[in-house]
């Protein structure tokens, strides 16, 4: 018995584009119409633009569909994308928008109460003892692998102004002046309130991992 | 500890962040804090580890389906936006529907008052009524052309 291969329940092939072809390349391609060259595009970034979101709203299905919304987007505006500036760039751009809106719209009063509430008692010193601990080769402390499970869960008790701003600086990389331009206040208050999100970050972290402070007041704390 | 408060927001900053005159403040101040040396130091162990620990987090999640998700979405939305913009502009859609009517009717129009016939048919004779023969293939129109003797 013959069986034709349209008769087989295998997927439709696809065309899978090289690794090596560059994003512009792919983003011309795009833009002519052609779909599979989109979907390489969304298949390079989703997981880092999933990141990215999931940093911001720290929702895991919100996060989702803030990656998803972030992709249709990019595919609706992909004629305006004048190549000024890297592709991933002006996706993460998108993606932190989408996330900083979607989790502004979920916020309420109450949970800022508690993250309020939660402050004074991460205003506290212990500075230098995590470099300690981590040790002189942080890479491949063990401290830092327990670390890292735990920067999640930090970051869920951080107020969303801090998550934000430690996540635009720190994974998508942005500058002090990006970071005024991207979130609407002046290079002064990127200084000062990324410096508040990464105190309480690590006084945080020292708490997971059982590194107590010596007691000393947090200084500038507002 | 006051000069600290100072100094305090000035810690991480990458090069070319800071004003010359700021930036050799900080180092000037740093030489002489052990605590601000300590903070720095806390700075550079973290380094990179929000965003390991964001990958790590994006990893466990199964991305099999997302791209065929975005897809369906984008196509959605582009059915969506034409159907919008249709509901948004009632009277071209209506018109879109009814043109090829109106464009049928208005030809029909002209052609009676031009009397004229339709295009592609060519009227050899007007002086005999048309003979209409049904064959297999459908009705066979004869039109005489006026010469008795030479039939149709």
């Amino acid at each position: 018995m013959v069986i034709l291969p349209s008769k087989l329940n295998f997927p439709a092939a696809r065309r899978v584009f090289p690794m090596d072809l560059d994003d512009q390349g792919l983003v011309t391609r795009a833009r002519a119409g052609d779909a599979e060259a989109f979907r390489s595009l969304v298949v390079r970034y989703q997981r880092k633009v999933y990141a990215v979101a999931l940093g911001i709203v720290r929702d895991p299905d919100l996060a989702w569909d803030v990656a998803q919304e972030t992709f249709v987007r990019v595919h609706r505006h992909l004629g305006e994308f004048k190549g000024e500036s890297a592709f991933s760039t002006w996706v993460f751009r998108i993606a932190s928008h989408l996330a900083i809106d979607s989790v502004r719209r979920e916020r309420t009063s109450a949970k800022d109460d508690l993250e309020e509430a939660g402050e004074a008692a991460l205003a506290e010193g212990g500075e230098g003892i995590l470099a300690t601990a981590l040790g002189t080769n942080p890479q491949e402390s063990a401290l830092r692998r327990e670390l890292l499970d735990k920067i999640g869960e930090a970051l869920d008790r951080l107020p969303e102004i801090h998550r934000t701003i430690l996540v635009l600086r720190e994974v998508e990389g942005l500058s002090y002046e990006e970071l005024a331009e991207r979130l609407d206040i002046s290079k002064g208050t990127v200084m000062s309130r990324l410096f508040h999100a990464r105190k309480k970050m690590q006084a945080l972290l020292r708490r997971y991992a059982g590194l107590e402070a010596r007691g000393e007041a947090g200084e500038g704390e507002p | 500890m006051k000069d600290c408060a100072r100094y305090l927001p000035l810690l991480g900053s990458r090069p070319g962040e800071l004003e010359a005159a700021e930036r050799a403040a900080l180092e000037g101040h740093l030489a002489a804090c052990a605590a601000c040396q300590g903070r720095l130091a806390d700075l550079a162990a973290l380094q990179g580890m929000l965003g390991e620990a964001l990958a790590r987090e994006a990893a466990r999640r199964d991305f099999t389906d997302f791209a065929d998700q975005v897809m369906a979405r984008v196509e959605r939305r582009r059915a969506g936006a034409l159907g919008a913009f249709f509901r948004r502009h009632r009277a071209l859609a209506v018109g879109t529907a009814l043109a090829p009517t109106l464009v049928a009717a208005a030809l029909i129009v002209y052609l009676e008052l031009r009397g004229a016939a339709a295009p592609g048919i060519e009227v050899v004779s007007e002086q005999y009524a048309p003979m209409v023969i049904e064959t297999d293939q459908g009705p066979l129109i004869l039109i005489g052309d006026g010469d008795d003797s030479e039939g149709t």
